[in-house]
């Protein structure tokens, strides 16, 4: 099927924000279904796209990033998909439809998807620690993490967000210590009911996470560095108390990626908002991923949805809908927190092909 | 120990200090023990808007070229560097300004040519730059510093060349470079090294000799000075001037004499002039310098007067392409004057060479009594090498003139007297009882004008005849193989700075399996007929790659020896590439792409 026609002359130029999968899924349909585009992926990251889901093997022993690649540098070569990385997007220009670099460059676009997925939400009251905490939403961030985790160290995760759990399950499996300090947001994104959470809070303990009741203790402060001869990290509780880990990573789910939309004139809850085909209130800008809120005829509300499957499906739609097609959004994500066999937690959103 | 060969490119505009970086680079690491090879690409122009490039590589054991893939390449204008992005390997870093200071049009940042299989580094280095420095002229300090840290090079060697070249602007001057260069350094050291762009682990090895740091024309400079070069007369052009340049400073140290001439005429007359009185003189000049020369040279010849001639080729014809490198005058070196012209004409093949080469030129001079043109190439003359040289002192022996015996009373001095070797006794003007008699006519014994038939035959034959000794000449090797012994599938002759080339060509292709050599022709007149035709005859093929359209030196070969050679002539304005000289040694060696691969 052919794309519609360009507004400028010159092929239809399709513009990218975010290598991760949705991105990198709509990239390879859009080339498949608009052969002469030009197609540009914008990322901050200095790696091509890499399978994030993998990343907690890095803990089980070093592996060059080269082993997390999605597809070899020829795979963008032979699509002529051009991956402009270590650029950061600061704005967007709907009016001449222009991307703006952090490094003063235009980028043009016909149509724009935006897939910048979500950062490590952090809590407002321990914004001033960030540079205390060890970070794990990238390559370089897990294997500086990794660096400073002894062996057999401990690790402290605050909040426990499905994406810290899986982590978890490598550590444990690698004889480290797992503190997790509870939140609202662990277990996040399933939503369990106080019988769910305290069913799979018993899990967790059966598994071998150490768990602290954060609530109980009017939740942390702040996290310090640790004093000499005791491990790196110190977590202060707002109620009194604290706890020491070599490492302590924040796990209090994802906040969307949205700050270069803002003034754009597109429609912003938390994520950007998009219709089920997935296209903003502008027409030339659609959202796919982490990163938009889709609107829900079942709910009355724009909902997040996330998952590998979701994720993917939506760079799909987005595509398609892009080159001219009119595709609906349909989850297909489980999202029950289940069992395994021997009664540890397991999670669909840990599931990638 | 993993050996370390790391190829690093910083390209930049006239003006961004791009070469002063790639000298600072090239010393810090030689310093601490590296082999390096460096060279700089600079625009015609003095300042402003043209291009330079600074590639080094870096090694720990010794290298024959430069690689055609650099490691690291550091945009300092991206403008003039995103043609080079291709240059870089896969895997290996792309530096570059993350924050211009003014907007660039869509596909004028580097970011959007950093090719798949690259590792893209954007930094502010103008912010950084400005916050450490208080302006942006140390950005090249502050991407030195950047390649330092990530690359995990210790600053100290940096700082202190830093200091060692600033210091004549005084200790302000050296600080603010020297903060450039930490800020650089502390940002590179906090960057997620992602490139497999690697120093080994490494150790300064032991020396026998003084290992310094010289470009081709510094080692020219450095061989005329040991051998006690006494007089030099010169006029600026590129790529000589270098040479006149640093003379300029080094004579009149030692009490000799350097004379900036209104021409090349004129600097060759008083070279000869110099040489007729029997000073050490030297001149250097670049194609269209020799070409003025020629006339001048001819007198040389045939008043067999002892003087030597550097020309480093550019690009030609007549102006040609100044800052182009380029092997085309070889035949102007040959034949450049009118009549047989005799001379030496030797032919360095790496910035070592240019030492012993220059030395040796004056030693060949002196005992031939003949001009002695060096012929180095732009390539050469501004690449950098490490150069170890001797403990023992210089090679050179600086006798060669034959003492004159005593004259008998009424004996009259022969200055052209036949002898066997050629080689007339000389005296110098002023020598008792040695009356001198010098013309550009043809002469007899005396001196003194004779167009006869049976002398002009035998003078000619005498200048001829005398310069064979030099093929024979102690302690300089005319030729040189190097690879396999006995019979190869192929065989590779080269001269000049092309020789790198080939030797590192003759390494990957003998990595591959192909059973192949390299002679490298250090003396192109007189021809090494021998030792040329022995080689030839353990070859199955004959390879002559060299930079220039008519392929002038295989012409020269196929001319003396009338023998089959396979020409590889290009003229690319830049050293030949490894890659093509390996392409043709499998192509002759029968062996196909496949089976590399295979």
């Amino acid at each position: 099927m052919n794309a519609s026609a360009s507004s400028a002359q010159g092929p239809r130029r399709y513009v990218i924000i975010g290598n991760g999968v949705a991105g990198n899924q709509a990239a390879e349909l859009l080339r498949e279904r608009d052969p002469d585009s030009r197609i540009t992926i914008l990322t901050n990251s200095r790696l091509l796209f890499y399978n994030r889901y993998l990343l907690p093997q890095l803990f089980k022993g070093h592996q060059s990033w080269h082993a997390f690649l999605a597809n070899p540098p020829e795979y963008y070569v032979q699509r002529r998909i051009e991956v402009r990385r270590d650029c950061r997007v600061v704005s967007v220009d709907t009016r001449n439809k222009q991307v703006k670099l952090a490094h003063n460059e235009p980028i043009g676009y016909d149509a724009l998807l935006v897939a910048t997925g979500g950062r490590s939400h952090l809590p407002e009251d321990l914004a001033d620690c960030r540079s205390l905490f060890h970070h794990f939403g990238t390559y370089e961030a897990a294997v500086t993490t990794r660096k400073a985790l002894p062996d057999n160290g401990t690790v402290v995760m605050l909040g426990g967000d499905m994406i810290g759990l899986d982590l978890a399950r490598t550590l444990l499996a690698v004889s480290c210590r797992v503190i997790l300090v509870t939140h609202e947001t662990t277990f996040w994104p399933h939503k369990l009911t106080a019988e769910e959470r305290a069913d799979a809070l018993a899990a967790l303990e059966k598994m071998g996470i150490e768990l602290i009741d954060g609530d109980a203790r009017g939740g942390v402060t702040s996290v310090e560095a640790g004093a000499p001869g005791l491990p790196a990290r110190r977590v202060v509780f707002r109620q009194g108390g604290d706890l020491y880990g070599d490492v302590v990573m924040p796990f209090y789910g994802l906040t969307p990626l949205v700050e270069f939309m803002v003034g754009t004139g597109t429609d912003i809850e938390r994520g950007l908002l998009v219709n089920t085909t997935l296209r903003t209130s502008d027409p030339s800008i659609y959202a796919a991923g982490d990163v938009c809120q889709i609107w829900s005829e079942q709910d009355h509300a724009y909902r997040f949805y996330y998952g590998y499957k979701n994720v993917r499906a939506m760079g799909a739609v987005a595509a398609i809908n892009m080159t001219g097609g009119h595709e609906h959004f349909a989850t297909t994500q489980e999202e029950t927190l289940g069992r395994d066999g021997q009664g540890h937690i397991d999670s669909p959103f840990w599931a990638c092909e | 120990m993993n050996a370390t060969d790391i190829q690093i490119a910083i390209c930049g505009s006239a003006g961004d200090g791009t070469i002063a970086a790639g000298d600072i680079l090239r010393n810090a690491v030689a310093a601490a023990g590296y082999r390096v090879i460096c060279f700089d690409v600079y625009p015609p122009e003095i300042r402003g808007f043209g291009k330079c490039i600074s590639r080094l590589r870096i090694t720990t054991e010794q290298s024959y070229s430069l690689k055609r893939q650099s490691d690291v390449l550091v945009s300092l204008d991206d403008s003039h560097t995103i043609p080079h992005a291709g240059e870089v390997r896969d895997n290996g870093a792309v530096i570059f300004e993350s924050q211009p200071i003014s907007p660039c049009a869509e596909g004028e940042h580097m970011s959007g040519h950093v090719l798949p299989g690259q590792i893209p580094y954007g930094f502010p280095i103008r912010e950084l730059a400005q916050k450490a420095t208080g302006g942006a002229r140390s950005r090249n300090l502050v991407v030195l510093g950047f390649i330092a840290g990530l690359l995990g090079l210790a600053p100290a060697s940096f700082q202190k060349i830093i200091e060692k070249k600033f210091a004549k602007q005084g200790p302000k001057v050296v600080a603010r470079n020297q903060a450039g260069f930490q800020a650089g350094f502390d940002a590179g050291k906090g960057s997620f090294k992602l490139d497999d762009a690697a120093f080994g682990p490494f150790e300064k090895p032991a020396s026998a000799g003084k290992v310094i740091m010289l470009s081709g024309n510094a080692a020219v400079v450095q061989g005329c000075i040991d051998a006690e070069l006494a007089t030099f007369f010169g006029y600026p052009i590129t790529p000589a001037t270098t040479i006149m340049e640093r003379l300029a400073t080094e004579l009149p140290k030692r009490g000799h004499r350097l004379l900036q001439t209104e021409d090349e005429i004129s600097a060759m007359a008083a070279t000869v002039g110099a040489g007729f009185a029997g000073a050490r003189a030297a001149t250097a000049t670049s194609g269209p310098g020799l070409a003025l020369m020629a006339e001048m040279l001819g007198l040389a010849t045939i008043t067999e007067t002892p003087c030597v001639i550097f020309v480093s080729q550019r690009g030609g014809p007549s102006t040609g392409m100044p800052t182009k490198t380029e092997q085309s005058d070889l035949n102007a070196a040959l034949y450049g004057s009118p009549g047989d012209a005799q001379r030496i004409v030797i032919a360095p093949t790496n910035v070592e060479g240019c030492y012993r080469c220059a030395g040796k030129a004056f030693e060949m001079a002196e005992r031939y009594q003949t001009p002695v043109i060096v012929l180095l190439d732009l390539y050469l003359s501004n690449r950098y090498e490490t150069v170890t040289l001797a403990a023992s002192g210089p090679p050179f022996v600086l006798d060669a003139n034959k003492p004159l015996r005593r004259l008998e009373p009424g004996e009259v001095y022969k200055r052209y007297a036949l002898t066997a070797d050629g080689v007339s006794p000389r005296a110098v003007p002023g020598d008792a009882g040695c009356m001198h008699v010098i013309t550009g006519l043809e002469h007899n014994e005396l001196g003194r004008p004779n167009d006869s038939a049976e002398m002009h035959t035998a003078m000619s034959r005498k200048r001829h005849d005398k310069l064979q000794a030099a093929l024979e000449h102690p302690d300089f090797a005319v030729t040189k193989r190097f690879g396999n012994t006995g019979r190869v599938k192929v065989g590779i002759l080269a001269w000049g700075s092309t020789f790198g080339e080939c030797l590192e060509a003759m390494f990957m292709a003998q990595a591959e399996g192909i059973v192949c050599s390299a002679m490298k022709v250090v003396m192109l007149s007189p021809f090494p007929t021998k030792a040329i035709s022995a080689f030839m005859d353990d070859c199955d093929a004959v390879l002559v790659p060299e930079v220039n359209y008519e392929g002038q030196f295989a012409q020269l070969v196929q001319g003396v020896l009338a023998r089959p050679v396979v020409r590889l002539s290009r003229v690319p304005s830049s050293p030949m590439p490894v890659e093509l000289i390996l392409g043709e040694i499998r192509r002759l060696s029968g062996v196909t792409a496949s089976a590399i691969a295979s």
